[in-house]
């Protein structure tokens, strides 16, 4: 237990504003790659009800295809602009090969199991992911990259601007937290509008609400949960490409395990069916992980794994406390 | 040549009952119990601290039938904790918050250094050197003790000749000699059957039948007028005790331990997997399955006397250099997609399964046979023996 007089301590601590300026920004680093690597997963989830184990895996093999077109055509584009105009490059190749993956998975593997208990497309999706794990590590095998430590080619392509510290104001502030950061705005807003304002979007939105009821007014259901699948994957796919360049993630096998966990819990906590929830609930997460790490970094707290620990401990509350999620039932459909 | 080895076989015995246990709750009631590796973790950190002189009030030579029983019962009391909170939820909700609960305690004792220098990689019996013991407790002589290295041998029936002289007593002179894996493969294995016993016992009262009810319509059950809540309740702390034996198990025979290879969630992943293969819903499937998972493993496995050996020799050099494609040789080719690939088949196959064989090995068989095995070969012998009456 931390006695009384370090509990003060570490409240001076967090006053300190540059130090509460500094945890805030990291936290919301850290909340937009929680709410990308959980924005494939809420689609799924929310429209089809499936909890996509295979979600882990396909964010690694977004990771490894995304620094395949880094480290490919890094040589011949140099420079700042040049690289980040690559890695968008990547990103939309990285999203298009996932999505038709991803379609084509829910037609042949998920579609047999719509009239089987729920609890058959978690197992299948298992499946699913130990192979596409197993292979993903032949591949890498044999094109002798070492699958268990990350690869640090891809991290390799970032451009300088990225991996610099700048100073702002007097805070250090990395250029990878400023990307992650935009990039998260850039792509919540993309999923809001794909959501809000696209056909696709509205029979999410329908069919998260009463799915027979869309049938019956003549939504094709079964198409709709084709491309929400593939475009789910097509998200978390993406996710993985900007992983690759942060250190604390990198790609590599394990990745699909280390992004799994937290991605079902910021979907569980926000709730099922609601986007805001997901956003809400990745929040939630980032400044608190943000704000455990601190504590152990600055010797506060001597356990290391504070920040893993809250993250489960905040699935676990949420659950007891309020089983459907932050944004659940009440709100499904309500984007 | 292509048998598992003893070695083998004890680990599909301690494994095979912790995804029974798994079974237990998550095929019978139908609530998939994602985070089971708990109980295995628990069990298995539980006598690995004992014998190490970290638990209070127990002492370091405490025999190992008592740490099982004490770390099963330790077990329902988390049971009865997680489940308190856990089966307020359903379906996709429970598996994760049981998950979650898992993931804590994985967590927690992979950074937690009471438990040991270097919680991270795990922990091993330093403080007891006698090894663990099945059999009665207090009673030397009813007691076999297991492990690999420091397991008993026994002999079994009597060297007459050499014992007396004789040499005309040779013919009647026979005996076996068990070394330390066959002594634990008996001894774990005779625990495995009494707890695999005790669960069919349990599946087959008035209880299991209320269990399987829950399965097929909850609602139901409840408006019938079974206190559902109990029932799940009783079915997991029953599952979550016989979870905790199978942890004990494991770590009296390695007498190590890592929180990957016990509170980690794809603990359960591979529980899941023996019994979707062997048979969700059945007690003895998940043991076959994970018979399966094993013998497969070992079957592409450089040592296992299995399938790389045996290409190696029949294929002869010639073949093995053949060039494939772009320098890639046959050679190669089998390392890359037959060495250690057992996870890759054995992926490809549960997805399988799931999607055309719901009902495992063991199902398929009994809906083949029309009942169960035992009763089917039962009724088969009677029909064919003129004048049985039973």
């Amino acid at each position: 237990m931390i006695p009384l007089v370090s509990l003060v301590d570490a409240l001076l601590h967090f006053l300190d504003p540059s130090v509460l300026a500094r945890v805030l920004f990291d936290g919301l680093a850290k909340a937009s790659l929680y709410v990308m690597i959980a924005a494939g997963l809420t689609l799924i989830f929310g429209l089809m009800g499936v909890l996509n184990f295979a979600h882990g895996s396909l964010t690694a093999i977004g990771a490894y295809l995304g620094g395949l077109v880094m480290v490919t055509f890094a040589a011949s584009a140099t420079g700042n602009v040049g690289r980040i105009a690559l890695f968008f490059v990547a990103i939309v190749v990285v999203f298009a090969l996932l999505t038709a993956f991803g379609g084509a998975m829910e037609v042949t593997l998920i579609r047999p199991l719509y009239d089987r208990p729920p609890l058959y497309q978690i197992l299948l999706t298992f499946g699913v992911t130990l192979v596409l794990e197993e292979l993903l590590r032949m591949v890498l095998l044999f094109y002798d990259i070492q699958p268990s430590t990350d690869w640090l080619a891809a991290q390799g392509t970032r451009p300088d601007i990225i991996s610099k510290t700048h100073d702002v104001f007097g805070l250090g502030v990395e250029g990878l937290e400023v990307f992650q950061i935009l990039l998260g705005i850039v792509i919540t807003a993309g999923v809001w509008l794909f959501l809000t304002r696209t056909r696709y979007g509205l029979y999410i939105r329908a069919g998260s609400e009463d799915g027979e009821m869309a049938q019956a007014l003549g939504v094709n259901v079964h198409q709709a949960f084709t491309v929400v699948f593939g475009v789910g994957v097509g998200i978390t796919g993406v996710a993985g490409a900007l992983l690759m360049w942060d250190s604390a993630w990198a790609a590599s096998i394990d990745l699909g395990a280390e992004v799994l966990l937290p991605a079902f819990v910021v979907v569980i906590v926000g709730g099922l069916g609601t986007f805001r929830g997901t956003v809400v609930a990745g929040l939630l997460v980032g400044l608190v992980d943000a704000f455990t790490t601190e504590l152990f970094t600055s010797d506060i707290v001597g356990f290391s794994a504070l920040p893993e620990l809250f993250i489960f401990l905040i699935l676990v509350g949420t659950l007891v406390l309020r089983p459907q999620g932050l944004f659940g039932v009440e709100e499904v459909g309500g984007h | 040549m292509f048998l598992p080895r003893v070695q083998t076989m004890i680990t599909v015995f301690y494994f095979g009952l912790f995804a029974m246990s798994f079974d237990f709750i998550s095929g019978y009631t139908g609530y998939l119990s994602f985070g089971h590796s708990a109980f295995y973790g628990l069990g298995a950190y539980f006598v690995i601290l004992v014998a190490n002189g970290k638990v209070p009030l127990l002492g370091n030579g405490t025999p190992f039938m008592v740490l099982l029983l004490l770390a099963g019962l330790l077990a329902v009391v988390m049971a009865l904790l997680m489940g308190a909170v856990a089966f307020r939820l359903t379906g996709v909700y429970f598996a994760m918050i049981t998950l979650g609960f898992a993931q804590i305690l994985y967590v927690f004792f992979s950074n937690w250094d009471y438990v040991g220098a270097n919680p991270r990689d795990g922990i091993a019996v330093l403080g007891r050197q006698d090894g663990f013991a099945i059999g009665v407790p207090y009673v030397d002589s009813l007691n076999m003790t297991i492990g690999q290295l420091q397991g008993d041998t026994f002999t079994w029936g009597m060297d007459f000749a050499a014992m007396t002289g004789i040499g005309a007593l040779s013919p009647i002179s026979h005996t076996i000699a068990l070394g330390p894996g066959e002594v634990s493969y008996y001894m774990v294995g005779l625990v495995v059957l009494v707890c695999y016993f005790a669960m069919q016992r349990i599946i087959h009262s008035p209880f299991g039948r209320a269990m399987i009810a829950i399965r097929e319509n909850e609602e139901r059950a409840r408006a019938v007028g079974y206190d559902t809540f109990r029932v799940k309740m009783g079915a997991f702390a029953i599952s979550g005790f016989f979870g905790a034996v199978a942890g004990g198990l494991f770590t009296g025979y390695r007498t190590s331990v890592a929180p990957e290879n016990s509170f980690y969630f794809l603990t359960a992943g591979d529980a899941l997997l023996a019994s979707i293969i062997g048979g969700f819903g059945t007690v003895a499937g998940p043991l076959f399955g994970r018979l399966f998972h094993e013998g497969l493993h070992e079957f592409l496995t450089k040592e296992g006397g299995g399938l790389l050996p045996y290409l190696r020799s029949q294929l002869g050099e010639g073949t093995l250099n053949t060039v494939i494609i772009d320098g890639f040789t046959v050679a190669e080719a089998i390392e890359v997609f037959l060495n250690g690939r057992a996870g890759l088949y054995i992926g490809l196959l549960f997805v399988l399964f799931v999607l055309y064989v719901p009902n495992g090995l063991l199902g398929t068989l009994r809906a083949y046979l029309g009942g169960t095995v035992a009763g089917q070969v039962a009724q088969a012998v009677k029909g064919r023996v003129r004048g049985w009456k039973l």
